[in-house]
């Protein structure tokens, strides 16, 4: 249905270089998730293979990141695309470049767990962390959802959805805080913690920078630094 | 010609013939004539204006009965439209009827058009892949399962087998997907939970990890004293026989317990990095070497070299391959018999070969000799000291190198193992 929105055309190449160029954006996001997958696995289980491995094939994710900007850069060379479908394009800009990012987070947060997997743990002790884990993966997925479907309402949700991560940021840190002080032993081990909630933290953001962008690209309105209210009356008005 | 028309034939004949004596009296025969013919020509306009309301409001009440040839008309179109809703209303009955038995169905079926866009699913996909109620429809799958396997899966065209996924909406479900081509350019995609098998399998494979794990200590004690008896020469003669048959058993439980440790650590594993370059050379003359480092072994082992390339994988895990094979090999085949390892490498990608005259495999069993414990003669493998894991340590660890296993072989001839790796692992030198 959504895909009518670019069918418009006359020359039918066009429709699929854009369907084409959107499937890519989308199977990055895959890859971005599949490997966000995996280091949050490793996390939990311990598994330090499992979370070196898949550090270790980022190149995939940054590989996809210059063909897909390569082949907007085409578009907008050849095409001169106008209205929705620059809007698509430069919006789609912007995704990979967060989708990218998340990537480069997901590594830094498999290192992180091949760190800690190494390191003994008393049972249950990341559980905050692994809460704020799937909450970030749901946030990145229901993003891309978002820009698959071309839902701004979906996407709004996981707009605000980012307040509860970084909540839950500060819970996981305050927590830290406390056990360090506790037993100053443990300081190493949860200066990783701490960092692997950061880098899910930022996830978060980027999740929420996309489901930006497909607001963008469905409604044409620039809803960052914006309150969210306000974006919903404009919308609802627009 | 239908009497209906022959009758409004004569009814026309009739009125000009009226309508030109009315004219004859007034002295204008052809205005009559042609006024008759108006009239006509309107009575029949407005039954065809009333016959266009009637099909286009669709209302019952207004079917015109008109007069002339036009009643058996309308009573036919009323047939024929009575026909067709009756036979519409069965198939939406009937498809009302497969919507929901599809919707009873378990698994989740989602139908495929030729571009991958989704035409309809049922409510178990709704569930399993987090579509939504209606609203999905015309969405490619692929920009909604964006699983990289699932991906690969779609663009690989061999839909034999499904592909094992994640399921979308997280905590640790997993679904396996079967795409099942049908008609000219639509696909059926079967998804089937398969959850409760992937955590049945991991606990499975959890239980006999941690299993063989902690028999180990206690094994290790027995042995160390075993050991220490066995050498203190102040030990009654009696014990001599039993100490050493113990010893025995428990070096051979040791086996055992290193063999089932390192299947679970190969079955729970992904395919293997492509980092490293393994010598293959090297690894076949060191199986050479361990082989007649046996007690018994053939006289001849021979070792054919037919290509220096590598192998991308684990080292540790390819010389595990070589070596059982070749103990495999050496255990079932006679003194006087040979063993042959080779490795090529051709345009299919590299194998390596593992040819025995020993006793041979039955036909029957070729398929299951890869199985955990399967021994084609109850008794001898023990007796010949193989742990029955051999082969299907063999097979784990080449399917992480995503190598396949070929077996051939002839009851009383030999045997032949062969390694088929593909292209894409061997190191480009």
């Amino acid at each position: 249905m959504e895909s009518e929105r670019f069918s418009h055309h006359i020359s039918r190449r066009f429709n699929e270089e854009l369907e084409h160029l959107r499937g890519e954006v989308l199977r990055m996001g895959g890859m971005v998730e599949q490997h966000l997958d995996v280091a949050v696995q490793s996390l939990v289980t311990g598994d330090s293979e499992m979370g070196l491995r898949i550090a270790g094939e980022d190149y995939k994710i940054n590989r996809m990141e210059v063909a897909i900007d390569e082949e907007c850069t085409k578009i907008l060379a050849t095409r001169s695309p106008t209205a929705a479908d620059l809007r698509l394009v430069v919006a789609i800009i912007k995704t990979i470049t967060d989708l990218e990012r998340i990537g480069d987070e997901g590594r830094k947060l498999a290192m992180l767990s091949a760190n800690l997997a190494a390191q003994k743990r008393e049972h249950d002790e990341y559980h905050e962390l692994e809460l704020l884990a799937t909450h970030v993966q749901e946030m990145v997925r229901d993003a891309l959802d978002a820009f698959s479907r071309l839902d701004a309402e979906d996407a709004l949700a996981v707009v605000e959805e980012d307040k509860l991560v970084d909540e839950q940021y500060d819970a996981v840190t305050r927590q830290c805080i406390t056990l360090m002080m506790e037993d100053p032993r443990t300081i190493r081990r949860f200066l990783d913690v701490s960092w692997a909630a950061r880098a899910l933290e930022r996830i978060g953001d980027h999740a929420k920078n996309i489901a930006e962008y497909v607001v963008y690209l469905v409604h044409g309105k620039d809803i960052r630094h914006v309150g969210i209210q306000t974006v919903r009356q404009e919308i609802g008005s627009g | 010609m239908p009497p209906a028309f022959t009758s409004e034939l004569l009814r026309l004949a009739g009125l000009l013939v009226a309508g030109a004596f009315i004219g004859w009296l007034y002295d204008a025969t052809a205005l009559g004539m042609l006024v008759a013919a108006l009239g006509v020509l309107a009575w029949h306009l407005w039954n065809l204006y009333r016959l266009d309301l009637w099909l286009r409001t669709g209302e019952l009440d207004v079917v015109p009965d008109g007069g002339g040839a036009w009643p058996p008309l309308f009573a036919r179109i009323e047939y024929i439209r009575e026909k067709s809703r009756r036979r519409r209303k069965r198939w939406r009955q009937l498809v009302k009827e497969l919507r929901a038995s599809a919707g009873a169905f378990p698994d989740g079926g989602v139908l495929l058009d030729a571009g991958r866009g989704i035409i309809t699913y049922n409510a178990a996909a709704q569930r399993l892949l987090g579509l939504r109620r209606n609203r999905d429809r015309g969405q490619r799958i692929d920009n909604l399962l964006r699983h990289p396997d699932f991906v690969a899966y779609l663009e690989s065209g061999d839909y034999r087998d499904p592909v094992e996924i994640p399921g979308p909406a997280g905590g640790d479900t997993w679904l396996s997907c079967l795409l099942i081509p049908y008609g000219p350019a639509q696909n059926l995609l079967l998804v089937r939970d398969i959850t409760a098998n992937v955590r049945l399998e991991r606990t499975r494979r959890d239980f006999v990890a941690n299993a063989s794990h902690e028999l180990r200590t206690p094994l290790t004690v027995i042995s160390g004293y075993l050991d220490a008896m066995g050498d203190d020469p102040e030990a009654p003669g009696g014990w001599r026989m039993p100490v050493s048959e113990m010893r025995t058993q428990a070096h051979r439980m040791g086996h055992l317990l290193d063999d089932l440790l390192q299947l679970s650590r190969l079955e729970s594993g992904a395919p293997c990095s492509l980092d490293n370059a393994v010598d293959m050379a090297a690894i076949a003359q060191s199986a050479r070497r361990e082989a007649l480092a046996m007690r018994e072994h053939p006289d001849r082992v021979e070792v054919e070299i037919g290509s220096t390339t590598r192998v991308l994988g684990e080292q540790g895990e390819l010389h595990s391959i070589v070596s059982n094979l070749v103990s495999n090999a050496v255990r079932y085949t006679p003194r006087e018999g040979s063993i042959r390892i080779a490795w090529t490498v051709d345009a299919d990608g590299g194998h390596l070969a593992v040819t025995d005259t020993g006793i041979g495999i039955a036909e029957d069993d070729i398929p299951r000799v890869t199985e955990r414990f399967y021994r084609t003669d109850r008794g001898r493998a023990r007796q010949k000291g193989g742990t029955g894991l051999g082969l299907a340590i063999v097979k784990h660890a080449l399917r992480r190198h995503e190598a396949e296993l070929e077996i051939r072989s002839r009851l009383g001839e030999g045997s032949t193992f062969t390694c088929h790796f593909p292209p894409h692992r061997l190191a480009v030198s």
